[in-house]
């Protein structure tokens, strides 16, 4: 056994973009006639894909949840929204000063219940998380760490985000440390020190960054109080984004890899290496992906028009009345509109899952590695998680990842 | 069969390479050395969803994680032959999956429709029950809004702010004329005011102003009647309040669909739109119908709201191609629709305004093209 401890086990995925593609094609189509409800079986598709294609040691997770209770969480978080959009109908119509306060009340109320439903979510999902037949869980509360992300994030706010990586430790923390495999439980060794060296250079970075940008592009013109801007000084503007983007990619590959390489699981310690650079390729592909997809979709649609049409662009010059003439319908254009909408809503949600979604869960699962994972051979499974449906108010408040 | 396969018993995280043999019914668990590790009843195996050219099975009546895990595309193909089963529940569990879609799908149609058809009756229920104090304070804190947004055009001064000049008193005598009977719990507060905009509205609570603009393109005292009568209609109908109802309606229904409670996307706004837009257009035919009847008690014709109308802006191809989107009917179909309605009118009645009180409320905001603007 001793020699088994120091061997690190490397994490590998096993699915290709095509078998998602298919998939979450496959999902947009069969949304329509569903009237949307089908995004329940989306998801559950879709993590299916996911875990059952990241293999630790020989053995893939496997997602046990199911649609049906992605249902039922939707329907109960209902119960919570729907009050909230009656109080939400109340204020619209009172005076001015008491909607405004209001508002900003529902606002905070709502970014409260977000840490609520992050947990929750992770929740269910740890619960439906197994891996040579034992069930991972996690316990805590989740009104306590709706509070303390509620708190952490006040005080980032009235500091200015420096206070950033002491919120981030913590939450890490607590979520790990209420994190279960069988009956052992998850360890975290990492704290706000680790971050706070990567964390307080990108921070003087992007301060430094910024007030240059701004003040090169103010000498060059960018922000005239009259006229146009002059492109040198926009351009300036650019390139001062690009490089805050860059040192923000930099921190994330930071935070990533050193908060997942502070996880423990008794023996066991995981290694995550992400690099900003494996993160910057990931948004170039997704917004090459994006640009190609929505050219394609602009050439189809002119060509559909234009068949359609035909005589609107007679002479190579288009001709607005004839064309309206074409759409006397009011019924066509509604369809056309809607139609050409959910095309565009598609393919953005599809390069998204396929090159961000994805792209995110393979640097992490290929820059991960695991040692002492013979030590799990003991643990024991423990009783079953009878609750059902708690995603509910995730999804509802769009919180929801994987 | 003798194959390959990887066992958990679900209860320890142990790995136990296998030999899977099929005997008598039964799915036979054997370690390396031959020993039996477990024997699983065919009736009681389940396949769980897994990746391509892998195949997980469970057991009913064992430990939830308790798994056999079968990978290779050869491999699986002889599983599934053996034991057919297996295809046998996936089907099952595919069709009743389906079946919930389905009911869910057909549940929610249900509601989208008993919408489209029951929330302007709902509405009207609901808009019955506010207490008209608070509609009221609603059409204030409204009108309070649009001054404020028209801020910059002095916001609304009324032409004549005498209530006992000629024009005043002949506009409060024909509102309340119009109202009259429709057993409204809202008193009429008529306001022509200055603004070089063609509309005329109707808030919440009985307020209705009336743009000079609009009153120096009419050409007939009908028009103004017509018009006048049409806003009259609105307040006795409570469309205002009704509208805010069903938007708000429309709008948890959308979020619903999308699964977007909080509402914010593009495809919800578009959506509440269509929906809200169908809505707006029942309630501007129910106004004009309510016009076309308080011309049977006045002697003016109804149509003349439809010709100020399209003076003001004629439907053009464009509007023709978005009528589904757009919240009033196409000008052309309401002024078939009032000609219809007025065809009935009894004849003999007194004029809704005489020659002096028209020619007072023509003269109320002065001389056409000549509004003070700052």
């Amino acid at each position: 056994m001793v020699w088994g401890q120091e061997r690190p086990v490397p994490v590998k995925f096993t699915g290709t973009r095509g078998e998602l593609g298919g998939m979450l094609l496959r999902g947009y189509v069969l949304l329509i006639p569903t009237i949307g409800l089908y995004r329940f079986w989306l998801t559950t598709w879709k993590r299916r894909f996911y875990w059952s294609n990241t293999e630790i040691d020989g053995d893939p997770l496997e997602y046990t949840g199911n649609a049906i209770q992605l249902l039922l969480g939707f329907l109960m978080a209902l119960a919570v929204f729907v009050p909230l959009y009656g109080l939400f109908f109340y204020l619209s119509t009172q005076s001015s000063e008491a909607a405004v306060i209001g508002y900003a009340g529902v606002g905070v109320l709502l970014w409260f219940l977000m840490g609520y439903a992050i947990y929750r979510a992770r929740d269910f999902r740890l619960s439906r998380t197994l891996w040579r037949g034992i069930r991972c869980d996690q316990g805590g509360s989740a009104w306590n760490y709706a509070f303390r992300r509620f708190f952490w994030s006040l005080l980032v706010l009235v500091t200015a985000g420096l206070a950033y990586p002491f919120m981030a430790g913590n939450l890490w923390s607590y979520r790990y440390r209420h994190s279960w495999y069988g009956d052992r439980q998850f360890g975290f060794t990492g704290s706000w020190k680790q971050l706070a060296g990567p964390f307080y250079l990108s921070y003087v970075a992007i301060v430094l960054l910024g007030a240059g940008g701004l003040g090169l592009s103010w000498v060059t013109g960018a922000m005239p109080t009259v006229g146009v801007p002059r492109p040198g000084g926009v351009l300036v503007m650019l390139v001062a984004a690009a490089l805050i983007g860059l040192v923000l990619l930099y921190y994330q590959s930071r935070e990533l890899s050193r908060m997942f390489s502070a996880v423990r699981l008794g023996q066991a310690a995981l290694s995550v290496h992400v690099r900003a650079r494996g993160l910057l390729g990931r948004y170039m592909l997704f917004g090459l992906a994006l640009v190609g997809s929505y050219i394609v979709l602009a050439i189809g649609g002119v060509v559909v028009v234009g068949a359609l049409a035909s005589d609107a662009f007679a002479g190579g010059e288009f001709d607005p009345a004839v064309f309206m003439q074409h759409l006397q319908g009011s019924f066509a254009v509604l369809v056309a509109i809607i139609f050409g909408y959910l095309l565009l809503l598609a393919a953005f949600s599809l390069m998204a899952e396929l090159f961000l979604g994805l792209g995110y869960w393979k640097l992490v699962a290929q820059g991960a590695s695991i040692t002492g994972l013979d030590s799990l051979g003991d643990v024991r499974a423990r009783g079953e998680d009878t609750r059902l449906g708690g995603e509910g108010l995730a999804d509802a408040l769009n919180v929801g990842a994987y | 069969m003798g194959i390959a396969a990887r066992y958990h018993d679900g209860l320890t995280a142990a790995v136990h390479a296998v030999d899977l043999d099929h005997a008598a019914g039964t799915l036979v668990v054997r370690a390396g050395d031959g020993a039996e590790l477990a024997r699983w009843p065919t009736g009681d195996l389940f396949a769980v969803p897994s990746r391509k050219h892998e195949l997980r099975l469970g057991a009913n009546g064992l430990p939830a994680g308790a798994r056999v895990v079968v990978t290779g595309r050869e491999n699986v193909g002889r599983v599934l032959a053996t034991l057919p089963v297996l295809t046998e529940k996936r089907r099952q569990q595919t069709g009743r999956e389906i079946r919930i879609a389905v009911t869910a799908t057909v549940a929610l149609a249900a509601v989208i429709v008993a919408y489209l058809y029951g929330v302007p009756l709902l509405a009207g229920r609901i808009a019955g029950l506010v207490p008209p104090a608070w509609e009221r304070s609603l059409g204030e804190t409204v009108a309070r809004q649009m001054e404020a947004s028209l801020g910059d055009s002095g916001g609304l001064v009324a032409c004549d702010p005498d209530p006992d000049s000629l024009a005043n008193r002949a506009i409060a005598r024909f509102g309340a004329a119009v109202l009259e009977g429709s057993g409204s719990p809202f008193e009429l507060d008529i306001t022509v005011v200055k603004s070089d905009i063609p509309n005329a509205f109707a808030l919440p609570g009985g307020r209705v102003f009336f743009f000079s603009a609009l009153l120096d393109q009419a050409e007939t005292p009908d028009e103004f009647a017509g018009v006048l009568a049409h806003e009259v209609g609105h307040v006795a109908h409570r469309h205002g309040m009704e509208q805010l109802i069903s938007t708000a309606g429309t709008g948890a229904l959308i979020g619903f669909i999308l699964g977007d409670m909080t509402g914010i996307s593009v495809a919800a706004g578009l959506g509440a739109t269509i929906i809200d837009a169908r809505f707006s257009r029942d309630a501007e035919r129910q106004a004009d119908s309510f016009a076309a009847h308080a011309a049977e008690r006045m002697d003016f014709n109804p149509a003349g709201l439809a010709d100020l109308i399209n003076r003001v802006g004629a439907d053009d191809d464009f509007a023709r191609a978005l009528a589904l989107l757009s919240t009033h009917p196409l000008t052309e179909d309401r002024k078939a629709a009032l000609e219809v309605l007025s065809q009935q009118r009894p004849t003999g009645l007194e004029p809704p305004f005489t020659a002096a009180e028209w020619s007072a409320i023509r003269a109320m905001c002065g001389a056409p093209g000549k509004i003070k603007r700052k």
